[in-house]
């Protein structure tokens, strides 16, 4: 287990006057700032890569697949074969490099929020086109504020119906832009 | 055993600490004083500046007492967050300040020394701020 | 130089409606700039449908107000909570949140907003110089030498981006690999669109900017917050005293030019520049050890300087339609919304639209400062609102403002796949700003490209023998290897040094 950044990082008392120390101290105020979960390992870095790859091997099958042409007659494929064999290449330097990069991060419990939150916003999709915004949005705004926010249920309530009433006003009362709306 | 103050920069928190030293002398126990702000916001009002902590440090110095102050934010209810550490420091008393709400601020807001009167299995010392320094 | 257009820019920028959306773009800016996790790229990004249907003039006005109102609003978390807003605030925060210790938050607010007034103000001067002869000469460029630029641009801006340089780069080349989805211009062939129609016109701008830098960063927010809760600060006495005027006023001067140089480079200019300001303030000053401790000088100094970059960042948009950084990417976007495309014919062709949007830059920066000195005490209120009542709301004006764009339910889907992706993205260390300012690009390379293939004839060394696209070229090679020259030199200094060291410390690149 590699031991969190901060601890490798040299122990600043005073500013630096180089721009070298200073972009590092500039990162350690950043990454004190930001509270994020601890670097994954090499086996994510390494699956990201292989993603990276399989992108840029399925657009260079494409590309081909629409004819590249020559050099002389370029097709409508060369620049996406160009640009998928370049990410083949940096899907496979970034393998190489997987086991001294920190910069991925792990997922963590609260990664099933976001997941929560992508859900609420696929509802919200699923619905507007057959009833309406108000409805979607009261839901969406609720079960952000309660379940991802933890805000009380009074609260909640409050703010999701005045949110919708607001956007209501604004959206169709005022600027009258035609989207879908209930009442 | 220690006495537990809720704490807030107001003159209700402020009578809640003083209330809360002279418990703690009268008892003999240490003092905790819970300073939690609602967590989330970057800033609150909530939070006792460090000032404030200064000053509530050295009253409890010069009678001496054992002060420990959290200030770790909470999420959800602020009379669960009282009740909860409570128990789990098994406080002998807890010390709150009781501010003034008009019905229609108590219907929306609720009442958070309410529910700790109405919950806590221990007693509760609800102290209301002299007249004259509010 | 031709005055009369400039003037009459200036009397464009005064229509009464002009100046109310200047000054609706700055207090926004302020307002969300203010609130932690949205940058200013962001905040572009989600108020891009409201430029549908206005001006083109008033819409850049808006967005150019935005983006310095945005600016300053991370200032303002940087002095008072040591949270920058965006990186080219974080050494504000040395000194800064050092003076707002010990009770002086004010004084650096009001000399942070002075010293970007002075920085902005200078900078738009050197700009309606620069920027026209700039234009004419970039008006002789070809296709070749458009892509050698395009290819400079990006990659720079994936060598400063935070984060890997690898990473960037391979964020770049899904950017460009994303603007080749729809029809291709040449053949009229469709690529890559799976046989849905709502491709075959390509990927569209906004909800790419909108998911990446908006619903992206909102769902990253969502995983973090233990952030501690800070007690208010008293901000009092915004205005500095004489004396502190008087012992910044050369870091003032020093941070203007500092900014203005280096934010003409495309890349992070506004961040190296207040980096290389503070640098440059502490080596000068006879008394190096105040700086960490609230020196002004170190507030006075970047907070100019970044300043002063981000206004000469449009010089390359508006004169070569080159964007310099993510944020003047979702700028480049949005006037090809509003039907605007930037170039070197832009100040010759639209003269009042370049005219109006470069002095706006004056009224938008004395706006700043009458704004900002009065209201800090309101922004600071804001920061007290908890970001879970916000979120929700930001979410649904992204989903609702993405389907007035164009009406269409697939624009919101669309912003919701760019979201996860930006979210992704974000976890697995990749900066977005690279893709988007490539995707922004794509069409433009690659019609480079393949005219200039056509042009030599299908022989590639001709990038070369134009002069202009030579050098740009060679240049882009330079920028392309440098870092593994520079990384191979310090490993091998290294080695013999500090043979026993913590191999961890290589992790840290």
């Amino acid at each position: 287990m590699a031991p969190h950044p901060d601890d490798t990082a040299p122990a600043t008392t005073d500013t630096p006057s180089t721009l070298h120390d200073l972009e590092e101290l500039a990162q350690e105020v950043e990454e004190e700032a930001e509270h994020r979960p601890p670097p994954a390992g090499p086996a994510s870095n390494l699956v990201i890569a292989a993603l990276v790859v399989a992108l840029g091997a399925a657009a260079a099958v494409g590309a081909l697949a629409l004819g590249a042409g020559t050099a002389r007659t370029p097709g409508p494929g060369i620049w996406p074969l160009i640009l998928g064999v370049l990410l083949v290449v940096l899907g496979l330097g970034l393998a190489a490099t997987a086991r001294r990069t920190a910069d991925t991060e792990q997922f963590s419990r609260s990664s099933w929020l976001v997941l929560a939150g992508l859900a609420t916003m696929l509802v919200f999709v699923a619905l507007i086109g057959t009833i309406g915004f108000e409805i979607p949005s009261a839901l969406l705004a609720f079960v952000w504020l309660r379940f991802l926010g933890g805000e009380s249920w009074r609260t909640s309530a409050l703010v999701s119906i005045g949110v919708v009433v607001a956007f209501y006003l604004v959206f169709v009362a005022a600027l009258s832009v035609p989207i879908p709306h209930l009442f | 055993m220690t006495v537990l103050v809720g704490f807030v920069p107001t003159p209700e928190g402020e009578a809640a600490f003083t209330a809360g030293l002279a418990e703690a002398r009268r008892r003999q126990e240490g003092l905790l004083v819970l300073n939690t702000p609602r967590g989330g916001a970057p800033v609150s009002a909530d939070v006792a500046p460090p000032e404030l902590v200064r000053s509530l440090t050295s009253r409890a110095e010069a009678d001496g007492i054992a002060l420990e102050l959290r200030q770790t934010p909470h999420t959800g209810d602020l009379a669960d967050e009282l009740l909860r550490v409570a128990d789990s420091v098994n406080a002998s008393v807890i010390v709150i300040g009781l501010r003034r709400r008009s019905p229609v601020g108590k219907l929306l807001m609720g009442s958070s020394a309410q529910r700790i009167l109405l919950d806590a299995d221990r007693p509760v010392l609800a102290v209301k701020p002299q007249p004259t320094a509010g | 130089m031709d005055l009369a257009p400039v003037l009459d820019g200036f009397a464009v920028v005064l229509e009464p409606t002009n100046l109310l959306y200047c000054l609706i773009g700055v207090v926004v800016g302020m307002l969300v700039g203010v609130l932690p996790g949205l940058g200013p790229a962001a905040t572009i990004a989600i108020l891009l449908p409201i430029t549908i249907g206005i001006e083109p003039v008033t819409a850049i006005i808006m967005l150019a107000g935005i983006f310095y109102g945005a600016q300053y609003g991370g200032t303002i978390t940087s002095v008072l909570l040591k949270l920058p807003g965006e990186a080219s605030s974080v050494v504000t925060v040395f000194d800064g949140y050092a003076m707002a210790r010990q009770g002086r938050a004010g004084t650096a607010l009001g000399i942070a907003a002075i010293g970007s007034f002075a920085g902005g103000t200078i900078s738009i001067v050197a700009l309606s110089f620069l920027a026209p002869l700039v234009a004419s000469f970039a008006l002789d460029f070809g296709p070749p030498e458009y892509t050698a630029l395009a290819l400079l641009g990006i990659l720079l801006v994936a060598t400063v981006s935070s984060g890997s340089r690898l990473k960037a780069v391979v964020a770049a080349c899904v950017g460009l690999l994303l603007a080749t989805v729809g029809r291709d211009g040449f053949t009229a062939t469709e690529r890559f669109t799976f046989g849905n129609l709502n491709l075959a016109d390509g990927l569209d701008f906004v909800p790419i900017a909108m998911g990446l830098f908006g619903l992206g960063e909102i769902l990253y927010n969502l995983e973090q917050r233990h952030n501690a809760t800070q007690a208010p600060t008293k901000v009092a006495n915004v205005w500095p005293s004489r004396q502190d005027l008087r012992q910044s006023s050369g870091a003032i001067g020093r941070g203007s030019v500092i900014g203005f140089l280096l934010g003409i480079l495309p890349g992070g200019g506004a961040t190296l520049s207040s980096l290389a300001a503070y640098a440059v303030e502490k080596r000068r000053s006879k008394t190096p050890e105040r700086f960490g401790k609230g020196a002004v000088e170190g507030v006075a100094g970047p907070e100019t300087a970044n300043n002063a970059a981000a206004t000469s960042s449009f010089i390359p948009l508006l004169t070569l339609g080159i964007p310099a950084n993510a944020t003047m990417a979702v700028i480049f976007g949005a006037l090809l919304v509003v039907g605007v495309t930037p170039g070197p014919q832009l100040v010759t062709e639209e003269p009042e639209l370049f005219w109006g949007v470069v002095n706006s830059m004056y009224i938008g920066n004395i706006l700043l400062l009458i704004m900002s000195i009065p209201l800090v005490g309101l922004f600071v209120k804001i920061l007290r609102v908890r970001p879970a009542i916000l979120a929700p709301i930001t979410v649904l004006i992204t989903l609702i403002g993405v389907y007035t764009v164009n009406n269409s339910v697939f624009d919101i889907v669309l912003v919701i796949v760019f979201g996860v992706l930006g979210y992704l993205m974000k976890k697995a260390g990749f900066d977005p700003g690279p893709l988007l300012l490539a995707f922004v690009l794509g069409a433009l390379l690659e019609d480079g490209l393949r005219r200039s293939l056509l042009i030599f004839d299908g022989d590639a060394t001709g990038f070369f023998t134009r002069p202009i696209s030579g050098t740009l070229l060679v240049v882009f090679l330079l920028v392309a290897v440098y870092p593994f020259v520079a990384t191979l030199r310090s490993r091998r200094r290294q080695e013999p040094a500090q043979d026993t060291s913590d191999p961890n410390t290589k992790e840290l690149v």
